[in-house]
């Protein structure tokens, strides 16, 4: 049970207490088991968590992400014919032809939000994540990467791109043949990889083993 | 007992309490730390008037025209959702009304909602508007959904006079209203619900 803090004494130690991120309440830091996590019982955000084999699993999940994201990225994603005529894309491609018929806008976002940013996010982790498994010295430079990792993340959007393009292949299934490519499932993939490490990221062991390192 | 009130604040990034006059960035992450986020409900308004502003031309112009041998036909947001509907894609459909028409206005209503009872210290339950701030901030993304969707149409399809697909105006002016309605709904903190709380919850 979490409790709250009501009163304070100046000589009170702030590395004990935590603030609920959502409404502010003040609380004692809890020494938490394995695979438990603390609520705000006012507003219900978490406020503390402790997931098990954190560091381990989430590497391993960040670096099956940059993989996946790197075939997808290369091999062809869709393919489309239609009264014989072939055209196979790759999402580099589809940026490509965005930008070369004078779509620059859509072809920048595409690229931003399913190429750019998520590639960003899964290198800052994986940075972040195996300086402290190989136990190097935290640098500042690493909790700023994890930072941003952690500010990026509502702007990587390579699910909702996944669901935009199943949309879009039930819209023209009536007008041409498609297939799916390597890269379409390899995408698909990378989507659950990334449930995974939202799963397995535990931000508070995070930042305290980059902290224990200076 | 708020963190402000034990002159405490809290790194929104990575949660190390500092004193609440200090002026140094978080001494863990580097973040810039605020007790309450910097003009939290101007911010909100702002984002949130662009965003509606832009959802009207995003709904007025077409979003795709498809240009093919059987003819030329341009779809706006909802009649891309009503032809779905006429060729039997009664699920695809109600997807694309959900995000792009639902989940626009529900935010428009609940996070102006949101900024209002803030301003004005209404009496609704906290816990309702704090869970409905956090829903927004989750569904909000999903919007992007169709513009994802003719991206892929448009660059995938260019089979030259068979068929051509080639993207509205309508769809940048969607998009532009998705990202400052969730720049809104991120502006606005949550924290500010709480602030206005009587003794009582």
């Amino acid at each position: 049970m979490i409790t709250r803090v009501e009163t304070l004494s100046p000589q009170q130690n702030t590395e004990n207490l935590i603030a609920c991120s959502g409404c502010d309440l003040l609380y004692a830091r809890q020494d938490l088991q394995v695979g438990e996590f603390a609520r705000c019982d006012r507003c219900s955000q978490v406020v503390q968590t402790c997931k098990p084999l954190s560091i381990d699993r989430s590497l391993a999940a960040v670096l099956a992400g940059l993989v996946l994201l790197l075939i997808s990225l290369c091999l062809p994603f869709l393919s489309l014919s239609r009264s014989g005529i072939e055209s196979t894309i790759s999402v580099l491609d589809a940026v490509v032809s965005l930008w070369d018929s004078d779509m620059r806008w859509l072809g920048l976002m595409t690229l931003g939000f399913i190429v750019l940013l998520p590639l960003i996010r899964l290198l800052l982790l994986s940075w972040v994540l195996w300086s402290i498994r190989f136990e190097h010295k935290a640098r500042q430079a690493t909790r700023v990467a994890f930072r941003w990792s952690v500010q990026i993340e509502p702007w990587a959007m390579a699910d909702i791109f996944m669901v935009g393009v199943v949309v879009s292949l039930v819209k023209i299934s009536s007008l041409a043949n498609l297939e799916a490519g390597l890269a379409f499932w390899s995408l698909l993939a990378l989507v659950g990889v990334m449930v995974i490490v939202q799963m397995t990221l535990c931000h508070d062991t995070v930042w305290n083993k980059l902290e224990e390192r200076t | 007992m708020n963190a402000r009130d034990a002159g405490l604040k809290v790194c929104s990034t990575c949660g190390v309490l500092q004193s609440l006059d200090s002026d140094v960035p978080c001494r863990r992450c580097g973040a810039r730390v605020h007790s309450r986020k910097v003009h939290s409900l101007q911010r909100t308004w702002a984002f949130l008037i662009v965003g509606m502003l832009a959802y009207i031309p995003a709904n007025v112009f077409p979003i795709m025209m498809t240009k093919s041998f059987t003819g030329d036909r341009s779809d706006t947001i909802f009649s891309g959702v009503m032809a779905l509907t006429d060729s039997g894609s009664h699920f695809v459909a109600f997807i694309i009304f959900f995000a792009s028409i639902v989940i626009p206005v529900a935010k428009f209503v609940i996070v102006s909602s949101l900024a209002l009872s803030i301003q004005f210290n209404w009496d609704t339950s906290l816990r309702t508007r704090h869970r409905l701030h956090h829903l927004t901030e989750l569904i909000g993304r999903w919007s992007m959904i169709d513009v994802f969707v003719v991206a892929v149409l448009a660059a995938l399809i260019q089979l030259g006079a068979i068929l051509t697909i080639i993207p509205g105006v309508g769809i940048n002016a969607f998009a532009l209203s998705v990202v400052f309605t969730m720049l809104a709904a991120s502006s606005l903190d949550p924290r500010l619900l709480w602030d206005g709380e009587k003794d009582v919850y």
